[in-house]
């Protein structure tokens, strides 16, 4: 189908990479979604509404930067997102935020993630309220002119989940 | 909105299976238990208005913004 972006302009994406959020991201209404991978994405990606051309996030796997991070999800939830407890085959997207104010300082979200059903195509904005995991954990500070991830070991590793299966290259 | 008064010690029943007890007053604060079947999450509404403001605000990125990100990434961390 087509999709209007204000970003990215006119897309035509697949049918069976269009994301339903039956809730909706919270505070938002709309409830279609398509993940967008630009060139040289850099791990990032454009969760962008299908109904808003100008409703975009940028998402990104927190897997890759949080080792051991894990949602643990409701039977409620289970069912919300059609998702087969015995597979539990599940892809979880980071809410990522630029701040503006002194450093461009990348944060994620990891006490609302966005967890995903490949299979179904269904998705939930979740919120944790365990005090584990922070609203805005620091990725990095861009541009930086010494990156604060400098060892090898702090590097995002390459994207263990199967997010490329879902996504849209643009 | 149902506005009951209870005291501390008291019990209000939601439905069957949600209990809320007053366990205790002080200092201008209400101390809650609440019993719960598990599949049922509880937040604090301030947790829930952290989570729809942190979302406003990620709704907001330049298509500049990501460039600049993804150009400054530390080294080998690009996907392709």
């Amino acid at each position: 189908m087509k999709v209007m972006t204000s970003r990215f302009g006119a897309l035509e994406i697949d049918d069976d990479r269009i994301i339903d959020m039956p809730d909706g991201m919270i505070g938002f209404a709309e409830r279609r979604f398509i993940l967008l991978s630009p060139d040289n994405n850099g791990c990032f990606f454009w969760f962008q509404a299908v109904d808003n051309p100008a409703l975009a996030f940028v998402v990104t796997d927190p897997t890759a930067f949080v080792p051991g991070y894990e949602v643990t999800l409701t039977p409620d939830e289970y069912e919300k997102l059609k998702l087969d407890p015995e597979s539990a085959d599940i892809i979880l997207l980071a809410v990522t935020n630029i701040h503006h104010d002194s450093t461009s300082n990348i944060t994620i979200n990891l006490q609302g993630p966005v967890v995903v059903n490949p299979i179904t195509m269904v998705a939930k904005q979740i919120v944790l309220e365990n005090g584990k995991y922070g609203i805005r954990y620091p990725l990095f500070t861009s541009p930086a002119p010494e990156p604060s991830l400098k060892k090898e070991e702090e590097r995002p590793a390459d994207s263990p989940q199967k997010i490329s299966a879902i996504c849209s290259n643009i | 909105m149902l506005v009951l008064t209870r005291k501390v010690g008291d019990e209000l029943y939601i439905g069957d299976r949600i209990c809320v007890k007053v366990m205790g007053i002080s200092g201008g604060k209400v101390r809650l238990g609440i019993d719960a079947p598990t599949s049922l999450r509880i937040y604090r509404e301030e947790v829930l208005a952290k989570v729809k403001s942190e979302n406003r605000f990620a709704a907001e990125w330049e298509l500049t913004d990501f460039q600049k990100m993804v150009d400054h990434l530390p080294n080998n961390s690009r996907e392709r």
